[in-house]
This record gives structure tokens, C-alpha cells and sequence, in this order.
């Protein structure tokens, strides 16, 4: 009896096990198409001229060199913004803030943010940010937008590393007379920083794809010149790429092809020195 | 060092103090009888309270090293030989004093004849030994050495043995001096116990170092009783 | 004097009470073992010498601690308190730093700047807890790069960086091996001549070997305190006996 018991358990978790790895190879095909098909497209196209050239009518010309420096000069002042805000922040409400139920409140509130659909932080940067503070769709605006729609990323990533120290480091600090700031600034958040830093990196690798919400405050799809300071309008990537795809030539496929693989390589890199911090910093704070 | 080989190092030192206080009452009381010397058989006697003072002060050392160290192994073995050996040490004090308040009873009186038949310098000398030897053993853990007092005790039974005899004869030719006749007996009786106290102190020093008991064992020691 | 007093302190955490109507003396430069179950407030006592328990919250006290006569609750900064009072955890809690930036934590926070001075006292109480010689070459090296027993000794020689008068100790070898154990015992004793310490242990063959005085507490109250001599050969209350002699707790 009980032989036939084990031969049914045995046969029932191989069962479970294969079924997992069919699952697993079905998402991992997927994938694997996708990525076959862009790169059968687009990889030839990359060159030298497809990174430094401007936009233009004729596919063979176009290049992603506006769209690269938007990009770059507006993840430069969305960082500027949100990441000290979203430090401070981060370091306040779990360092400083009194644990009542207001903060439980708040605590809830930032971690819904981080999963409301991008649109909506450009519903809101258009009306605020472009229309009533008169900003227009520069990248100032777009920085701003895009800083609102990362900053609960960053908050909740810094919360969570500066929970991660454990609370016998503070009761040393404190133990020798270190008031709250030193404590914070000499101990809690040298240990945290690598849970910090990898929070900022994910919040940018998530920043950079972002497309609907800079559409909305006015992000141009065709840019021939060069964003030159805060207030001139610009383009992204995730938007010339959009655009190459709405044109009817396939060569523009061919560009978008192109275009997208950049855009999965650049997240790729980041995501890695992302796992790559954060693994030394687990090894670095665990006891 | 740790604290407690501290406090071993302290227990040790105590008692070899202890053991040549006892050693040197022993042999004053005898010598005050051989050479007729009052005044060291009061000293004797004055010396007692010392003697009993540093029972009770190493009874509480030892008393303190297992409540505050309990110590296991050799060091418990130590601790308890020793307060074993103080309370042995302790009565050959009390025998030492005995001798000396019956040097005192007998006066002058006392016939050196009578004392050389009853071999009460040999016996005298050969328990001064012992009581050397077994305190250089406690000293050196010399578990050998401290078996070599087995046959020496045996030596001063016999002496002790045959006095009764000796006594009874002298007592029989010269009844004027049957009083310091039985003194002089009193004082081999007393260092016959001595003598016994000091192989106590041996079975002591043997546990401590061997983790042998040798106690309530037959009177052959085994073929390590060589002697010396 | 007493270096460090309590009078009829009470303690509350919310409505628990946790201390009741402490009052003893500790005597300078002697070990004072603090004994007793869990649970029964010898821990939450040694935390009032420092101000600790300031930092749960809900916490309330009455009565009053002194240090050197000064009444610490009231006439003395907190700060100014805990820089003259040391603590060691139970579990050594070294700072994910290098083994000098670990000693010197104390001195720059107190605003030292001076880079001799520094070194001088980081080398001072390296060499106090017994560290020196076996880290000298090495004091760049990260302190999580230490055995378990190194590392309190680490946490000691960092808290005694500042020159604290005061060692406060929650059972520090609780979480240390028998060698480790020996060594820091061993480095308390010689500890006695520079600082007063006060020591939490469920140990009690440790508090009899190491400790001048003891004081028993069980449920918040403080049962009997006297030489470690007498408590451990004859208690004056029966709960002690019982206690040490393992019949309860």
C-alpha cells in the first residue's frame, strides 16, 4: 500500500516540475522571437552614422543623435530632482517620522504611486508643470514629469535598504554618544547605499523607457536640432522610435529595429551594475 | 594566567606554609624533649592558635574556589586533596601540642635510658622525614615520592608496637619513674598517629595526581611501594 | 560614593512595569554582575545607567540614577552621558568599516580631528582589549573580517576609545565559544583597574568568577545584592539559593 502511496507523490512532483519548466520555456521563446526579430532587422543597420546622425525624411539618413541627447539631458535633470528629494525623503520617514498610523498612511500611499500608470504622471505634469507653471513642453518639464513618476521608486528603495541596517549598528552609534544625525549620516546610510543605488538605477532604467507620459506634455516626435538648455523642447528614444514605426516606408522599420536594440542594450548594462551593486552590498552588510 | 590558576597557585602556597608549620611544631616538641627545653615546648603550645587559624583560613579558600571557580578535573582534585591535607595537618599540630604539654607534665624527670630503648629518636627522625618528604611531594606533585612514606610508617608501628613492652619492663624494675614512663609511652602513641596522618596526606597527594583511590585498600601498597 | 546609583527607580514600558523601587549603589572600579531569569529587568536596568531605554518609545520613569553623584535624568546631557558611559552588546555589532575607523568612531564624532591623537588612542585601546598585537599589521582590513570572539573584543576596545569611567556590559559572551569566552572574562578582570563595570549575565558560573558584588533580581525587584563571595556560598534569601542552585528560572 504504502509503495503505492510514494510511486503517486513521486509521480505527482515530477508532474509539478515538468509542468514549470514547459511554463519557463514558452515565456523564455517568447522572448527569444522577440528579440530574434529585432535583431534580425536592425542589427546591420547599427552603425557609426545611425548614432551621430539628425533625423530626416530619408531613412538611410536618419540618426538617433537628438533623440540620444534628449534622452541623456533629460535623465540628467530628472536625477538632478528626484533623487536628492527622493533620498530625503526616504531617509525621513523611516529614520526621523514617528511610527503612528499617519505614517502607515503615507507609507501605503508612496507604494501605490509607484504602480500608477505612467499617463497619468503626464495628465498631471501637462496640466501643472507645462500649462500652469508655464514651462511649455521643454525639458524641464519633461524632467519634472518623469521625476514625480520615479520618485516613489526611489523613496520606497531607500526605505527599504535603511530598514535593512540592522538596529544594533544605531544602538552602538548611540551607545557612544552619536546623536541622530551622526548616527544616520556615519553609519545608517554608508550601510544602506548600496540598496540606495541600486533603487536610482532601476528608477532610471525605468525612466529612460518611458514614453506615453513625455507624449503627453508635448515631447516632439521630430527634433533636427539639439536640446541646448532646460527650456527647449526636445525628444527621447522610446519617441523616435515610436514615430519610425507610425511611418508606412519599411526602412524606417529597419531604423526603429535599430533603435530598440540600443534602447534594450543601454537598459541591460544598467540593470546589470544594478544586480552587480546589490549583490556586493547584501554580502557586504549581512552578519 | 587565568584567575583561578591564581587562586590554585594561592591554595598551594597556603598550605606549604601550613605543612611546615606543622613540621616545625612536630619538631619542636620533640626536641624540647630531648634536650630538656621548657621554653620551646611553651612555644608549642603558643603556636597552637596559629596553627588552627590557618586551618580555617584554607578550609575557606577552598570553600571559595568551588563556590566562585567549581572547578573540574585536576584543578577539583587539587581544591579537595587540599582541604583533605589541611584537616590531616591540623591534627598532627594537635599531636605536636600534645607532645609538648606532656614534655611539660614530666619536668626533668625524664630517664634518657628509657628513651634511647625506646627508640623515641629514630622514631622521631624517621616521622621528621616523612613529614619533609611528603611536604616536598605536595610541593612537586611527587606522587612517587609521597608513596615512599608507606614503609617508613610501617617502621614506626613497629617502634610503636614494641614500646608497650619496653614500659611495662621499666615500669616493673623502677616504679618511682612510672609516671614520665607513661609519658614517654603517650608520646609514641602520639607519634605513631602522626606517622599514620602523614600517609592520609600521601593517599591524598596520590588522588590528586593519579585520580587513584588508595584509601581502605590492604596494607601492601602495590609494587610501587618502594620507599626510599 | 558610589560611581553609579539608583534610588527607588521604577520603570514602565506603556503599563508594564518593569522595574520596582530599584535602589542599590555600584562601587567604583568593581565588577557588578547583574543575575537573575529572563525577563526579569536586569537588562532594562543597565540601559537606564545610559539613557538607552530613551529610545523606545512609551517608556516612563521615576526615581532617579546617578553617575559620580549627578543625577543623570535631570543635571547631565545625554550625549555628554553616553560618551562617559561605554556599552557592549550582546551580539559584537562592529560597524561595516575597517578595524580602525571602527575604534576611532567615538573620537570623531566627538569633532577630533587631530590624525596623531587619533592614532595614538585607536592603538591605546586596540592594545587595552587585548588586539593589538594579533591586528597590528592590519587595521585597514574590514572588521566583519574578524572571528565572532574578535569582533567583541573590537566592540570593547571602541567603546573604551572615548576614556568612559564606565563599562556597561549585556551579557557579552552570551554569543561567543568557551575560548572566546575565557579571553574576554580574562580582559574584563584587567579592565577592573581603568573602568567600573557592570555586567548582565545568565551566566552564573561567570558572574562567580568574575564579579566583586552580584545583585539577583527576578520580576523587576531587586532580591538580594551582596559580595559575590557570600551570594555564592550562603545567600541570605532562599530565591537566591534556589536561583544559583538551578532549582528554578
Amino acid at each position: 500500500m504504502k509503495r503505492g502511496n510514494s510511486n503517486l507523490l513521486t509521480l505527482k512532483d515530477s508532474a509539478f516540475k515538468y509542468l514549470g519548466i514547459t511554463c519557463l520555456v514558452i515565456a523564455l521563446s517568447v522572448l527569444a522571437l522577440l528579440i530574434w526579430d529585432i535583431f534580425s532587422r536592425g542589427l546591420l543597420r547599427l552603425n557609426w552614422s545611425f548614432l551621430s546622425n539628425l533625423p530626416s525624411r530619408h531613412a538611410e539618413k536618419a540618426g538617433i543623435r537628438t533623440a540620444l541627447a534628449g534622452m541623456i539631458s533629460l535623465l540628467l535633470f530628472t536625477i538632478m530632482v528626484a533623487v536628492p528629494i527622493g533620498i530625503m525623503a526616504g531617509i525621513y520617514l523611516e529614520e526621523y517620522g514617528r511610527k503612528n498610523w499617519f505614517a502607515k498612511f503615507v507609507e501605503i500611499n508612496i507604494s501605490n504611486l509607484a504602480g500608477v500608470p505612467s499617463v497619468i504622471y503626464g495628465i498631471l505634469g501637462l496640466q501643472v508643470f507645462v500649462r500652469t507653471a508655464e514651462l511649455g513642453n521643454s525639458l524641464i518639464a519633461g524632467a519634472f514629469t518623469l521625476a514625480l513618476l520615479i520618485l516613489p521608486i526611489i523613496i520606497v528603495a531607500t526605505r527599504e535598504a535603511i530598514r535593512a541596517v540592522p538596529s544594533s549598528l544605531r544602538d552602538a552609534s548611540y551607545g557612544m554618544g552619536a546623536t541622530k544625525w551622526q548616527t544616520t549620516r556615519r553609519v545608517v546610510l554608508p550601510s544602506a547605499m548600496g540598496g540606495i543605488l541600486t533603487g536610482i538605477i532601476l528608477a532610471i532604467s525605468r525612466a529612460i523607457g518611458e514614453t506615453a507620459p513625455l507624449l503627453v506634455i508635448g515631447a516632439l516626435a521630430y527634433v533636427p536640432f539639439i536640446p541646448e538648455g532646460p527650456k527647449d523642447q526636445f525628444t527621447t528614444l522610446p519617441i523616435q522610435v515610436f514615430n519610425w514605426t507610425t511611418r508606412p516606408q519599411a526602412t524606417f522599420i529597419v531604423n526603429a529595429a535599430a533603435g530598440i536594440i540600443i534602447l534594450l542594450t543601454v537598459t541591460l548594462i544598467l540593470n546589470s551594475i544594478a544586480i552587480y551593486i546589490r549583490g556586493r552590498w547584501y554580502k557586504k552588510i549581512s552578519y | 594566567m587565568t584567575h583561578l590558576q591564581q587562586e590554585l597557585d594561592q591554595l598551594r602556597n597556603s598550605l606549604l606554609e601550613m605543612a611546615r608549620l606543622a613540621a616545625n611544631q612536630l619538631r619542636k616538641s620533640i626536641t624540647s624533649l630531648l634536650e630538656r627545653d621548657e621554653d620551646l615546648a611553651h612555644e608549642v603550645l603558643f603556636t597552637e592558635k596559629r596553627v588552627n587559624s590557618f586551618e580555617l583560613q584554607i578550609d575557606r579558600e577552598c570553600e571559595l574556589i568551588f563556590a566562585l571557580h567549581t572547578p573540574v578535573a585536576h584543578d577539583m582534585r587539587l581544591v579537595f586533596s587540599t582541604l583533605k591535607i589541611n584537616a590531616d595537618l591540623e591534627r598532627i599540630g594537635d599531636y605536636s601540642e600534645g607532645i609538648a604539654k606532656l614534655v611539660l607534665m614530666g619536668g626533668r624527670n625524664f630517664d634518657d635510658e628509657l628513651i634511647s630503648k625506646l627508640s623515641l629518636r629514630p622514631m622521631f627522625e624517621t616521622a621528621y622525614r616523612m613529614m619533609e618528604d611528603i611536604t616536598v611531594a605536595y610541593s612537586t606533585d611527587d606522587s612517587r615520592l609521597a608513596r615512599s612514606v608507606y614503609k617508613r610508617d610501617k617502621e614506626l608501628n613497629e617502634i610503636n608496637h614494641a614500646a608497650s613492652a619496653i614500659v611495662v619492663a621499666y615500669c616493673a624494675a623502677n616504679p618511682d619513674k612510672i609516671a614520665q614512663a607513661l609519658y614517654l609511652l603517650s608520646i609514641i602513641r602520639k607519634l605513631e598517629r602522626v606517622g599514620d596522618h602523614i600517609t592520609n596526606i600521601a593517599e591524598d597527594i596520590i588522588f590528586y595526581k593519579e585520580a587513584i583511590v588508595l584509601k581502605h585498600t590492604p596494607e601492601n601498597h602495590g609494587p610501587e611501594d618502594s620507599g626510599i | 560614593m558610589y560611581k553609579l546609583e539608583t534610588r527607588e527607580a521604577n520603570l514602565f514600558y506603556g503599563a508594564k512595569q518593569a522595574l520596582k523601587g530599584i535602589s542599590m549603589g555600584i562601587d567604583a572600579n568593581a565588577i557588578t554582575a547583574f543575575i537573575g531569569p529572563s525577563g526579569c529587568g536586569k537588562s532594562t536596568l543597565l540601559r537606564c545607567f545610559n539613557r538607552m531605554n530613551d529610545l523606545i518609545d512609551n517608556t516612563s520613569i521615576t526615581g532617579s540614577f546617578l553617575l559620580d553623584t549627578e543625577d543623570i535624568y535631570r543635571d547631565v546631557d545625554v550625549y555628554q552621558l553616553r560618551k562617559r558611559i561605554g556599552m557592549v552588546f550582546q551580539k559584537p555589532n562592529p560597524f561595516p568599516k575597517s578595524i580602525f575607523e571602527n575604534v576611532a568612531y567615538g573620537l570623531r564624532i566627538n569633532g577630533e580631528k587631530n590624525k596623531t591623537l587619533i592614532a595614538d588612542k585607536v592603538e591605546s585601546s586596540l592594545k587595552s582589549a587585548a588586539l593589538w598585537t594579533e591586528l597590528e599589521g592590519n587595521l585597514k582590513r574590514s572588521a566583519l573580517s574578524l572571528s565572532g570572539g574578535q569582533q567583541q573584543r573590537l566592540c570593547i576596545a571602541r567603546a573604551l576609545a572615548t576614556e568612559p569611567t564606565v563599562l556597561l556590559m549585556d551579557e557579552p559572551a552570551s554569543a561567543l565559544d568557551p575560548i572566546a569566552t575565557a579571553k574576554i572574562e580574562e580582559l574584563i578582570l584587567e579592565l577592573k583597574n581603568k573602568v567600573t563595570v557592570v555586567i548582565v549575565t545568565h551566566n552564573m558560573q561567570q558572574a562567580a568568577r568574575i564579579s566583586d558584588k552580584t545583585a539577583f533580581f527576578y520580576l523587576g525587584e531587586l532580591i538580594e545584592y551582596d559580595e559575590t563571595k557570600k551570594i555564592f556560598t550562603n545567600p541570605d534569601k532562599e530565591q537566591t539559593q534556589n536561583y544559583i542552585t538551578g532549582r528554578f528560572g
